[in-house]
């Protein structure tokens, strides 16, 4: 579903990525962890070219939508190309992002009707469905600010979900929040995942990762230093490094 | 006042709301058009951009509008060998457009420029291209905190479409002057000057029920 190629990201000197090679299956719930600054965040923007990388190749769904050397286009990437991919990635952000000029419906409505060009009773009826399965039917008509952290990352989640994405990238999707309202966009995830969604997921809340995850998979500085299921990743961690990063967490 | 000076009076009050609203409105596209020439990563567009902002900011409006209507016509003739005016009223709505065009671009701009980058970053992530977010998204967020500085802007060239009496145009305050002057009665001045309250009182409080409008999601 995912495959990224010895990818390098250069910001200026800074050398965030390193030769990282990477995959996705179809189905798969990838949990991404590791200290601040590894390049968690870095890596998934790279996906959706919210970053541009420095070498290597992606791959999205068998396809190359990305092939760079030393900052050089080595493909030429089609418009169209981009915008399907983009389709095919949805994205969930730490501070949420919500249209805050929208309300929550709208917030779903907005990228169908502007980019596939739905109509406006579809989009509608269509994301009062995903505000029912993140359980906000009620707030629809709300704006942002009028709700909480947690309300507000599910109908992110929901409006990420309304460009029916097949994978879904999450960056510390519950980092902003408080600790009483982890529990409910988690919650929401988990059953995203029950659902069959692929998921690659930036987080520190080990219990999602050893109850939900198919892989877990450990960063540090740019390096991707162990791979493996939730048992044996915490059971029984090889690395070093991510032995005494799993001390701290806990 | 006999009916002939109200007939005059109304015809030059008339005259500056015709050069403000026409300069406000097409001097809001341009200043928009500006804008995005100012934030556009080509560095070429960039720099016409800036250094159109440079001069129409750092010289006198006065000079602007003599420039227009006097100069233009000679630095045709120069070229061309032959000289050609533009009508009076056009001349003066040129120069207010080219210029309230400059102070809105930077307005915009700062409006823009505002707004957090994760919304631009969000509207991406959903597929949308650079024009589909600036104009669903980044813009429309700007409007709320730009009409307080758009209002002022609309106050000024309301006033300062006073200096295309320069080259003759009959807006108001030239028509007061004549007035007081061919009657010696200074309180058509005044006349003028009520005027000018009144309307520019009023358009600040129709700013002001606009930025109430937009608050809803604040
Ligand atoms: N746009 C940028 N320009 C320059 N440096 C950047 C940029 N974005 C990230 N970096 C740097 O790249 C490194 C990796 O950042 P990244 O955000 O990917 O880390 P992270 O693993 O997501 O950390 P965190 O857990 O704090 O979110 C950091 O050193 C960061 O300072
Ligand atoms: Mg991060």
């Amino acid at each position: 579903m995912i495959k990224v190629e010895n990818v390098d990201k250069y910001f200026g000197k800074l050398h965030v990525l390193k030769n990282v090679d990477f995959h996705v299956d179809p189905g798969e719930v990838v949990c991404v962890i590791g200290p601040s600054g590894s390049g968690k965040s870095t890596l998934l923007r790279c996906l959706n070219h919210l970053e541009r990388i420095t070498n290597g190749k992606i791959y999205i769904g068998g396809e190359l939508v990305d092939y760079r050397e030393n900052d050089r286009d080595k493909m030429v990437i089609e418009h169209e190309k981009v915008v399907a991919m983009c389709g095919e990635l949805g994205m969930v952000f730490q501070r949420f992002n919500l249209f805050p000029h929208k309300t929550a419906v709208e917030n779903l409505m907005l990228a169908p009707m502007t980019v596939k060009k739905i109509d406006k009773a579809t989009a509608r009826e269509k994301a009062m469905d995903l505000l029912k399965m993140v359980g906000l039917s009620d707030k629809a008509d709300e704006y942002p600010v009028r709700l909480s952290g947690g309300q507000q990352q599910r109908v992110a989640i929901a409006r990420a979900l309304a460009m029916e994405p097949k994978i879904m990238l999450f960056d510390e999707p519950t980092s902003a929040l408080d600790p009483e309202l982890v529990g409910e966009v988690l919650a929401v995830m988990k059953k995203l995942a029950l659902s069959g969604m692929t998921m690659m997921v930036v987080t520190h809340e080990m219990g999602f990762a050893r109850e939900v995850a198919s892989r877990v998979v450990f960063m540090d500085e740019g390096v991707i230093l162990e791979e493996a299921p939730p048992n044996e990743f915490f059971g029984n961690p090889k690395n070093e490094r991510l032995k005494s990063f799993l001390k701290k967490m806990i | 006042m006999n009916i002939n000076q109200i007939k005059m009076f109304a015809s030059g009050t008339l005259t500056t709301l015709e050069l403000t609203l026409v300069s406000m409105f097409i001097g809001t596209m341009l200043g928009l058009v500006l804008a995005l020439g100012r934030i556009s990563k080509i560095k070429a567009i960039n720099r016409i951009v800036w250094t159109y902002v440079w001069f129409f900011r750092g010289t006198p409006l006065l000079l602007q509008i003599m420039i227009v209507y006097y100069g233009v016509p000679l630095i045709l003739k120069d070229i061309f060998g032959r000289a050609t005016a533009l009508p009076m009223f056009i001349a003066g709505c040129l120069a207010l457009i080219l210029n309230t065009g400059a102070y809105l671009a930077e307005i915009f701009r700062a409006g823009i420029e505002s707004i957090d980058k994760g919304q631009m970053e969000a509207a991406k992530a959903l597929g949308m291209s650079y024009r589909q977010a600036m104009f669903k998204v980044i813009i429309p967020q700007t409007i709320k905190r730009l009409i307080p500085p758009y209002s002022n802007e609309f106050t000024m060239i309301l006033k300062d479409s006073s200096l295309v009496s320069v080259i003759g145009l009959t807006e108001l305050a030239r028509q007061a002057n004549q007035l007081a002057n061919g009657t010696g009665n200074w309180v058509f001045l005044f006349y003028a000057a009520g005027v000018y309250l009144f309307l520019t009182t009023i358009s600040t409080v129709i700013f002001n029920k606009l930025e109430k409008r937009y608050s809803v999601y604040l």
